[in-house]
């Protein structure tokens, strides 16, 4: 057995079948995201409420699905929801558990973010007549959204990478494609790298995505609000590069 | 106008207003002034209901404030507030932060809501600016564009709470110049401020607040010609000494 085959790893990685894993990943990473920050958001605010019935629930679910393995959650999802009779695809499974487990930190993320909005500006969109529901809509939200951007990134990112543990109910997801094939030509490294390969290349992807975001988001909050043109003339390129 | 029949308001222990009582009619400016941690922020953030108290009333256009059925919303808009660190909204632009509440408050319609939004800005000199956001405008700049979104919800009242304490001396007084035009213009007005200049000049009446009480409310006239107590005349005198 060679150390090392290119033809393999080439093979492998124009692989359809190991290409459509990596799609899986990107859409239980998605679906999971959009699902788990929703989930996160009512628990954020349930668990920030003054009232004991909304903020006691909020807590005592961060501190289950924190404290306990997405491996066992997702084992529990698996074999349990059967025995109640409720009978769903292992995508399904895995996306439920994903998402249940998400929400937890994605709490703790959004938490943070409302926390910090000014208080100074909650009581003045209150003085103007604003309800609590629209101050949460139209000032705390889009205020904490953005300064919450950068560790939500950190959280696709890992996110993108957890999904393999759904391994584990056999989801077959990029790694687990990389380990059934494995099986076939025991081209271990072959096939590891180029799971490696295209793990990266879907976190570049999405650093990309969240430096768009990001850039969009901190317009109202650069002091240069100017046109590019101005922007070039009076920071030339020499002063930008000495930065 | 704004009926305060003795406010009562403690923090635990600590009683901030100790029974304040005093009557602003329609059109008067009437300037708070007192040492610093009397209780004026707390007196005037009663009045929107932005605080809360335990006993007494205040009435804004007849309407009770400390009511289990009063209408926040509805009372807040004939009151309009202008805070100490302007508070715009920093995700929205000065029209929007001008907009919003009247859109979503008062359900106005956009052609209407935006033509008064310009009026607005133009009487507060910053119609070059409405596109910009909060962080782009200087501080007597960001002042009077929170002075024209109070005055878009087409208040009764405008309560200012130490409007110019956050400026720069340079910027002082094109805000104060917007709130003279607004006092000439005959808006009800209740300002908390150390600007004995203003006072003197557009104040109707000065209540003068110590330790959680209005211990002095007399006419502007009589207060500045010395005609008050002795402790408002003390204070009065430490202002003017040492302006801010
Ligand atoms: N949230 C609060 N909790 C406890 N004490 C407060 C609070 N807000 C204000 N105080 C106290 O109430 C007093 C009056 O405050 P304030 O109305 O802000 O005074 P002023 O505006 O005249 O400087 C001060 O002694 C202040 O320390
Ligand atoms: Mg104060």
């Amino acid at each position: 057995m060679q150390i090392w085959s290119w033809h393999g790893f080439f093979t492998y990685l124009g692989s359809p079948y190991i290409f459509r894993g990596a799609l899986i990943t990107v859409y239980m990473t998605a679906v999971s995201m959009v699902m788990g920050f929703l989930l996160g958001l009512l628990i954020a605010v349930m668990k920030r409420s003054q009232r004991r019935l909304l903020s006691w629930p909020a807590r005592f679910y961060v501190w289950f699905f924190r404290g306990t393995p997405l491996l066992v959650q997702l084992v529990v999802i698996y074999t349990g929801l059967p025995k109640l009779d409720i009978r769903l695809s292992v995508l399904a499974c895995s996306i439920i558990g994903l998402t249940l487990n998400e929400a937890a930190y994605l709490a703790e993320i959004i938490r943070a973010g409302l926390n910090a909005v000014p208080t100074g500006q909650i009581a003045a969109a209150r003085a103007l007549g604003l309800s609590e529901r629209q101050i949460a809509w139209r000032i705390a939200f889009p205020q904490a959204f953005r300064l919450i951007i950068p560790p939500l990134g950190n959280s696709v990112n890992g996110l993108l990478k957890t999904t393999s543990v759904t391994s584990v109910i056999s989801m077959e997801e990029l790694m687990q494609r990389s380990q059934i094939l494995v099986q076939d030509q025991f081209m271990v490294l072959e096939l590891f790298s180029v799971a490696a390969l295209y793990y990266l290349l879907m976190t570049t992807a999405w650093d990309f995505l969240q430096r768009r975001i990001e850039h969009y988001a901190e317009r109202p909050y650069r002091r240069q609000q100017k046109t590019a043109a101005v922007e070039a003339i009076e920071f030339p390129a020499t002063t930008q590069d000495a930065r | 106008m704004i009926t305060l029949d003795t406010v009562t308001k403690s923090y635990g222990a600590f009683q901030v207003l100790k029974g304040c009582s005093a009557e602003i009619g329609r059109g008067e400016v009437v300037v708070v002034c007192g040492p610093s941690g009397s209780g004026k922020s707390t007196l005037i953030k009663c009045i929107n209901a932005l605080e809360t108290f335990e006993s007494g009333q205040i009435y804004v256009d007849g309407m009770a404030v400390r009511s289990a059925n009063t209408d926040h919303s509805a009372l807040r808009a004939k009151a309009g507030m202008v805070f100490q660190s302007f508070e715009l909204f920093s995700h929205l632009s000065i029209l929007d932060n001008i907009m919003l509440a009247p859109r979503l408050v008062q359900k106005r319609g956009k052609e209407e809501l935006r033509e008064h939004a310009e009026t607005l800005l133009r009487r507060v000199g910053l119609e070059q600016h409405a596109d910009k956001y909060p962080i782009a405008l200087s501080g007597g700049q960001q002042q009077r564009a929170a002075i024209a979104r109070a005055l878009a919800m087409k208040p009764d009242v405008m309560l200012f709470d130490e409007p110019t304490s956050a400026l720069d001396p340079e910027m002082v007084q094109e805000v104060l110049q917007v709130m003279m035009e607004l006092a000439r213009e005959g808006m009800t007005m209740m300002c908390v401020t150390h600007e004995m200049g203003f006072a003197r000049q557009v104040a109707t009446r000065i209540l003068f607040v110590d330790a959680g009480e209005i211990v002095d409310d007399c006419p502007a006239a009589d207060f500045f010609a010395g005609r008050c107590s002795a402790r408002a005349q003390a204070f009065l005198r430490f202002e003017e000494a040492h302006p801010s």
